[in-house]
């Protein structure tokens, strides 16, 4: 293709007046603009000694965490959803026989690998009672592999750490109408926390 | 003799330890003026080892320092040996030793009954203190070049080819902006430059400023300062002429930019800015002054020298870098000229209208004004693609489209 070429469309440049070609406006422009912003607030949170606020932590995707009911039993059906969910495999679940009433099964053993999430937060969507929420810590830090590996009791521990800052989305989501006297009937509870769910799709969205 | 010797050692040792020690606080600054600039707060975390005491990033300069001390110093195979380890000897040498004419005034030091003169300079009295420091400047070159030829890598021989192209063709435009000031104070040593400019407000600047201007920007294309950094443009030759060097190689090249950054601020504060002088606060307009005095002129010389510092690195991150030909249009059709034009103006005024400031100064501004504006109307660097769009009307997009297909 030519300079000629009739399909290239030529762009003018756009006339400079006098002063911009003094240079002299131009050059003090730039450097009120440096000098504007040397002395304008900045942006770096100096992290260990400043926190960063997390925006919404409803909606931020950080360590994971297992609720616990009233009565302090882990909220967790083993019903296996989050895990296969999870697009990473990083959740390991060994169910059994739950010894309470008002469930089948209950979770043995519940460990994340938390070097191997991706954070999507597909495992909080798909739990059925909400057992797993992903909470708003963000600086996990270990010293092994093997420290990185959240089993059962951490998981619930880091519920213990972050309820009094973060209560329970179901909680806070949850219809009037909603069983409040401990886990009874299933069938409703599950109906809730799908509403719930809804609920909690459109506060992400704003 | 040997007391005059030892007296040399000593001004040579409190030089270069200033001088080295600035140097790393500079690019501890640099790096803090950058961070601020951008909206970030810079290295700041760095203080007194072991401890947990920050002083806002004050150690940060001695950290550079063993980071560069231990690192490992890599000589690539395919290099000429000797030029490469040449290179940096040169370009440090040179950047070092065109301090050495720097004068920060004499102090006379009453001790018993007699009076003790020291000259606050490492070569005191040098008649051709001026141009003592040009050839150095000028050495340096050789610096830049040899560093990028040994190399025998591309992006380090064409930053050294850059490099050499433009401190060869800025020194012109800065020796022309000097010579307005050698003119009007008779002299190429620079004490006595500041003593024909400690007269009230008689600064070169307010006499000559088109002169300064055409000084401070070719010292800073000599001094490869943001505007004018094409020999070492991260983003189009990964690191110029040192891309192959590493180590305290590389730290010397650095370090020789920011000396010759520094160099150049003395420049322009001795020969444009009264070097030591400041009205009313820096004592008689005498070359030899007590201790209290001296003290004040060294203070007032040093922070002459930390603001324009603080401007050319307040430059690097106001203004886009030049391309190539726009650089060599600079110096060739807008700086020498204007160059010239001062020159020529202030040969006209020393002659026929000599110590005259003011009149000086009302021909100076307005040449200066003139001169700017008559490069404007003419600029040859103005962006301008001279050849005129095709005469045919442009094509809609989707037509040309069409057309294309």
């Amino acid at each position: 293709m030519k300079t000629d070429d009739p399909s290239i469309s030529w762009v003018e440049e756009p006339k400079l007046s006098l002063g911009d070609r003094l240079y002299i406006p131009l050059i003090m422009q730039g450097l009120k603009i440096t000098t504007r912003h040397m002395f304008s607030p900045k942006v770096t949170v100096s992290f260990p000694e400043e926190r960063p606020t997390i925006g919404n932590p409803l909606i931020y995707r950080g360590v994971h965490r297992l609720n616990k009911d009233e009565q302090g039993r882990v909220k967790c059906v083993a019903c296996f959803l989050c895990a296969t969910a999870c697009p990473a495999h990083c959740i390991d679940i060994i169910g059994t026989e739950s010894p309470w009433e008002d469930r089948e099964k209950y979770p043995q053993s519940f460990v994340i690998d938390e070097l191997r999430c991706i954070f999507c937060g597909m495992c909080e969507e798909a739990c059925p009672v909400d057992a797993i929420e992903l909470t708003s810590m963000f600086d996990l830090t270990g010293r092994s592999r093997e420290e990185m590996i959240f089993d059962k009791e951490k998981l619930l521990s880091v519920y213990d750490q972050t309820k009094d800052a973060e209560p329970m989305k179901s909680r806070q989501y949850a219809t009037p109408t909603s069983p409040s006297g401990g886990g009874g009937s299933d069938s409703p509870s599950a109906h809730g926390k799908v509403e719930s769910h809804a609920g909690h799709g459109k506060s992400g969205g704003h | 003799m040997i007391y005059l010797v030892i007296e040399a050692l000593i001004k040579i040792g409190i030089l270069i330890g200033g001088v080295m020690t600035g140097v790393a606080y500079l690019v501890l600054l640099e790096r803090r003026i950058a961070a601020w600039v951008q909206d970030r707060r810079g290295p700041n975390r760095v203080g007194i080892p072991l401890t947990d005491f920050k002083m806002a990033g004050l150690g940060q300069p001695l950290a550079d320092g063993l980071k560069f001390l231990f690192k490992e110093e890599y000589t690539p195979g395919h290099v000429d040996r000797v030029a490469y380890y040449l290179a940096p000897v040169l370009i440090m040498a040179s950047a070092l030793l065109a301090m050495a004419v720097v004068p920060f005034g004499a102090v006379s030091i009453p001790w018993g009954d007699k009076n003790y003169v020291i000259d606050m300079v490492v070569a005191p009295g040098l008649d051709v203190g001026l141009v003592f420091m040009f050839a150095m400047s000028g050495l340096a070159v050789y610096g830049v070049i040899v560093g990028g030829w040994a190399s025998n890598s591309k992006y380090s021989f064409l930053g050294g080819l850059r490099a050499s192209a433009q401190l060869i063709s800025y020194e012109i435009p800065l020796g022309l902006g000097i010579l307005g000031v050698v003119l009007v104070s008779g002299s190429l040593r620079l004490d006595e430059i500041i003593l024909a400019q400690s007269h009230g407000l008689s600064w070169n600047a307010f006499i000559q400023p088109l002169g300064m201007i055409v000084f401070f920007v070719a010292a800073l294309a000599e001094a490869a300062r943001l505007p004018f950094d094409l020999p070492e443009c991260e983003q189009e030759l990964v690191g110029g002429y040192h891309t192959e060097y590493s180590g305290m190689k590389l730290a010397c090249f650095l370090s020789a930019e920011f000396i010759h950054m520094i160099t150049a601020a003395f420049l322009l504060a001795i020969l444009f800015l009264g070097g030591w002088h400041f009205p009313g606060l820096t004592g008689p307009a005498t070359e030899t002054v007590g201790p209290v005095y001296a003290a004040i002129r060294i203070g007032v010389l040093l922070i002459k020298v930390l603001l324009v510092i603080v401007l050319i690195m307040l430059i690097r991150w106001s203004w886009p870098r030049f391309r190539f030909d726009q650089l060599m249009d600079r110096a060739w059709k807008v700086m020498l000229p204007l160059g010239l034009v001062n020159l020529i103006i202030t040969a006209f005024l020393v002659e026929f209208a000599p110590g005259q400031t003011v009149i000086h100064a009302v021909v100076g501004w307005g040449a200066m004004i003139g001169s700017l504006v008559v490069t404007a109307m003419f600029s040859p660097t103005a962006t301008g693609r001279e050849k005129a769009a095709p005469a045919t009307a442009p094509l809609e997009p989707e037509v040309a489209l069409a057309k294309t297909r």
